[in-house]
């Protein structure tokens, strides 16, 4: 490995730059021991909703045809719009590394403000998408087909059969929270077991969806200091790993859509 | 600096990570957009289990292209891509084994494994069958009015 | 050169006279608070997991006196579940995993591999400062009424249990994420931050050992975030994934538990081992013997440790077919856990024995993991197992493996460090007075707990059939004496902090090269970095001021 290039290399000649830590003796070590660090975190993530994937595999065998029937009342346009939104920041966060890799500072924030955009884009659907199974009742566990939310928007935030915003219940903890009631209500066509479906889906998507607000905090994070004129071709680190993170996000989703849009 | 694929590597130091062309990342963005189209067209075909097979696929030659190309292990350190590929091997051995077990329980002894909603009456991975449930002598307190089936207590702690 | 050269300190931009120890080196509580330096952290760490330590020992104590006597003696049986489960959490979570890795790992890690810091120092402190936020939510646990589910929050009595098991999972949840970040860091320091000429095969056996352990942290950490994260959604919103009444499986929650749970094991004794094994090199003074396959070992047990977690599971309800390949496996760790101890032993033989305090703690491993080993194989035999699953047995296996193992080894680090880690030396005599009455005060806890349990005695019961008593109160009584023995140690540490007489850089003339270093050790650790040209156990090549008095530059500066 290529750790430690003599110490000569070290301190004391002058030619430290500003952006090397006092404890590596060289930017590349530096670069290559985050790139180094993201990846092992890129594991992590991967171990983390893999979890999810394990579990959804679990009840998907035990129930195919449940999941089947579930699947079909999620929206795979909009699914595949969120796909091609992402993939497309994907893009746009590679080329940003590209162009600071060449130092072209204001083409590297073109692009990281599109990737930016192109992920409140993927939220927006999702909120739309999520505000859809709400109004539904196609809600996790206990919740499933709760008349609180199978009822139809009342305009002022509540559902018709309660005069109680549905956040209301949740903030009380009452209602399809209290772990001693049974569910009320069968949903549209789905057998109650729908309500794995639903819990695995918003699990996962919920999940995904905390790593792209992240992902978004990290790149507007990258993109302030790409302004500060922070980056050059000798050190864009943060661009590389910030843009590695947000193909992480990417690469989850790829497994979700199809897992949960497509064959449910 | 620019054109990268002159430094395959020197020993100055200095950061030399690979340069993609742009034109190479958008062939690659292509491709995925084409892989996505298919994928979606062909769930609207029945092929029964077949979707799945061809589903995950897809996303794998996906996942790989956005692992290869866009995160640059295809330039990298070899060491970055067996810590990657190694993340998705202790998986497998997870999710083996886990699926294993959901799959071959009651396959020997067949009061372990039962499958059954004592609440529902509905088949459950983790619940009891219908034949091997005996009736509490004193019934408990049963909850909510809706559930179907047994009227019985869902798990014991209550 | 160097050591004219001041050093900005990264993060906080004042300058650092590299030739002042780390102690030295700024003054006042925000120059902890806000310090990158992995020695501080390590510091701090030690603080913190000592006192979790005592607290978590202060439940063990409680929990012992309760089973005094048959009946009630000091706590009803809700009290007594939420004790034994402090007990376990604490120990577990708040003590045990971060003790060695995050506390004596920290301090020592980059100092063996001759680097200045970890690879990602902010995340170093970072990963602290998460520690400390789990550590707050777990205390929050404590004073909002407990949590009695024992330290596995088995489904689906923590789904349906009262007291506060959402803030405690949330709290494991975070101290999680600090571990993985000090797995992740250790990592990624040892691949890129070792000194010239330190090649692998010149790690010392310590570094091995964390690497294993770094592995296993990272692979494994993130399964249980998501499995408390699908616990905590149950409780609150009845998500339904491991409650049968909703279609899920409440088996499927110790498999997720057990899949980070059991490497987490050996997150815990990987590092003891890895302890002792510098701890026999340097008081035999000579080289581990079968160097490679100790540090293969260590490898081995991180791989195996993902393969075998069903033996927890055997009389869950799991399948049978599973039950069989996890006993099987089972089996094999056996392996690696046997190359270390034939290779300790042959190390012994023929050494040059010296028996220090930190020497008698590496022997007293040795003899209490293998007897914590030898039974851990009866409790992975399918049939034997269904007999001893969550008896005593079990208890005291797990005790001399994780007490009598990761703890004498992390005792062993702590008083073998300490000259290095404050500049002073302790009272060698009433060490190995405290040593005593530590050693025989966990066997006599211990010991008894094995009979009881292959009698039947279960274990998590808050009263018990009164053939029992005798070992009962055999095994309190032996709870005081290691309560003592640790009396006696904290005062053999605070006597030191006290009125330590000043260390020599090298006091137990070891060839290992983080005491090649001043004591306490500079900012940097050492004056420039050096360029490792012999093993760390290579006795015959190290030359006398190496052994005796530290490099010559640090004795100039004396």
């Amino acid at each position: 490995m290529s750790a430690g290039h003599g110490a000569e290399a070290g301190h004391g000649h002058g030619e430290h730059p500003p952006y090397l830590a006092h404890h590596f003796d060289t930017p590349e070590q530096q670069f290559d021991t985050a790139k180094l660090g993201m990846w092992v975190f890129i594991c992590t993530e991967i171990l983390m909703f893999g979890g999810l994937f394990v579990a959804y595999g679990i009840f998907r065998s035990l129930e195919p045809d449940v999941f089947t029937m579930a699947h079909h009342h999620l929206d795979r346009i909009m699914g595949a719009v969120n796909t091609v939104v992402l993939l497309f920041s994907s893009l746009t966060a590679a080329l940003a590394v590209r162009e600071a890799q060449l130092g072209n500072q204001k083409k590297t924030s073109l692009y990281l403000v599109i990737t930016i955009a192109c992920a409140a884009i993927f939220l927006v659907v999702k909120y739309f998408e999520y505000t859809h199974k709400f109004h539904d009742g196609l809600l996790p566990g206990r919740c499933f087909g709760h008349p609180w939310f199978a009822g139809s928007p009342d305009g002022h935030g509540g559902f018709s059969g309660s005069s109680t915003p549905w956040y209301m219940h949740i903030l009380q903890g009452d209602g399809c929270f209290d772990r001693t009631m049974a569910r009320p209500l069968q949903v549209l066509d789905l057998p109650a077991r729908g309500n794995m479906f639903f819990g695995l889906y918003f699990m996962m998507t919920g999940l995904h969806g905390v790593h792209v607000v992240v992902g978004m905090a990290i790149l507007t994070w990258v993109l302030w200091r790409n302004q500060k004129g922070h980056f050059s071709p000798e050190y864009f680190t943060a661009v590389e790993i910030g843009a590695l993170y947000w193909h992480l996000v990417d690469l989850v989703w790829i497994y979700l859509f199809p897992l949960l849009y497509l064959v449910g | 600096m620019s054109d990268a694929h002159a430094h395959a590597h020197a020993d100055d130091g200095k950061v030399h990570a690979h340069i993609t062309a742009a034109w190479f990342l958008c062939a690659i963005f292509s491709a995925l957009i084409v892989l996505t189209v298919l994928t979606v067209a062909v769930s609207y075909v029945d092929l029964g289990s077949a979707n799945t097979v061809v589903a995950i696929a897809v996303a794998t030659v996906k996942a790989s292209l956005v692992a290869t190309f866009f995160m640059h292990l295809r330039h990298d350190k070899p060491f970055h891509a067996l810590v990657f590929v190694m993340s998705f091997v202790f998986l497998g051995i997870f999710l083996t084994y886990t699926m294993n077990d959901l799959g071959t329980r009651g396959a020997v002894d067949r009061m372990n494994g039962g499958r059954h909603y004592l609440r529902h009456a509905e088949r459950a991975p983790g619940g009891m069958r219908d034949e091997d449930y005996v009736p509490p002598a004193t019934p408990l307190p049963s909850h909510g009015e809706h559930g179907g089936g047994h009227q019985a207590p869902a798990a014991e702690h209550h | 050169m160097a050591t004219d050269v001041a050093v900005t300190d990264q993060g906080h931009g004042h300058e650092l006279d590299p030739n002042l120890n780390y102690l030295q080196a700024g003054r006042g509580v925000l120059s902890w608070l806000v310090t990158l330096d992995h020695k501080r952290i390590g510091v701090m760490y030690l603080i913190s997991v000592l006192t979790a330590f005592f607290m978590g020992g202060v439940f063990a104590l409680l929990v012992r006196l309760e089973l005094l006597f048959q009946g009630r003696t000091i706590m009803g049986p809700e009290t007594y579940n939420r004790a034994f489960t402090l007990h376990g959490a604490i120990m577990v979570f708040l003590f045990i995993i971060p003790s060695v890795p995050a506390a004596l790992g920290n301090f020592v890690l980059p100092m063996m591999l001759g680097a200045k810091d970890v690879a990602f120092p902010r995340l170093n402190l970072l990963s602290f400062y998460i520690y400390v936020v789990g550590a707050i939510f777990a205390l929050y646990s404590i004073i909002s009424g407990g949590v009695d589910t024992g330290w596995t929050f088995y489904t689906p009595y923590s789904t349906g249990t009262n007291g506060s098991v959402v803030s405690m999972t949330l709290g494991v949840f975070i101290l999680g994420f600090s571990s993985i970040l000090t797995g992740l860091n250790f990592l990624v320091t040892m691949h890129k931050l070792r000194a010239p000429g330190l090649h692998w095969r010149r790690m010392p056996l310590f570094l091995w050992g964390m690497y294993a352990t770094s592995i296993m942290q990272v692979l494994a950490t993130p399964v249980l975030a998501i499995t408390l994260l699908l616990l905590a959604v149950e409780r609150t919103f009845g998500l339904g994934i491991f409650d049968p009444a909703l279609g899920g499986d409440p088996v499927l929650f110790q498999h997720f538990f057990w899949f980070y749970s059991h490497p987490a094991v050996y997150i815990m004794i990987v590092p003891g081992m890895a302890i002792v094994s510098e701890l026999f090199a340097t008081f035999t003074r000579r080289a581990i013997f079968g160097y490679f396959a100790v540090a293969m070992s260590s490898l081995g047990l991180a791989l195996l440790g993902f393969i075998v977690w069903g033996h927890h599971m055997f009389t869950s309800g799991q399948s049978e077919f599973a039950t069989m390949a996890f006993s099987a496996l089972t089996m094999l760790v056996a392996i690696p856990s046997g190359v270390k101890v034939f290779n300790w032993t042959a190390t012994l033989y023929k050494g040059s024995i010296w028996l220090t305090t930190p020497m008698l703690y590496a022997l007293a491993f040795l003899v209490q993991f293998t007897i914590g080993g030898l039974t851990g194989l009866f409790c992975g035999t399918l049939s034997v197992d269904i007999h001893l699953h969550d008896t005593y047995f079990i208890v005291a296996h797990f005790h001399y493996v994780m007490m009598g193992g990761t703890v004498f080894g992390f005792l062993g680090g702590l008083l073998y460090w300490w000259p290095k880690i404050t500049g002073k030396l302790y009272d060698e005599r009433l060490a190995k007075v405290s040593w005593f009455f530590v050693f025989v005060g966990f066997n006599a806890t211990f010991l008894v707990q094995f009979i009881m349990g292959s009698q039947g005695m279960p274990r998590r019961y808050f009263d018990y059939l009164p053939e029992f008593g005798r070992y009962h109160a055999f095994s309190t009584v032996g709870s005081w004496i290691l309560g003592l023995g640790f009396l006696i140690m904290a005062w053999v540490l605070v006597k030191s902090l006290r009125s330590g007489p000043p260390s020599p850089p090298n006091p137990w003339g070891s060839a290992g090269y983080e005491w090649q270093s001043a004591s306490p050790p500079i900012v940097l650790n050492f004056p420039e970095v050096p360029t490792i040209t012999r093993g760390p156990y290579d006795y015959h090549l190290a030359t006398e001021e190496e052994l005796f008095d530290g490099f010559p530059e640090d004795r100039a500066k004396k």
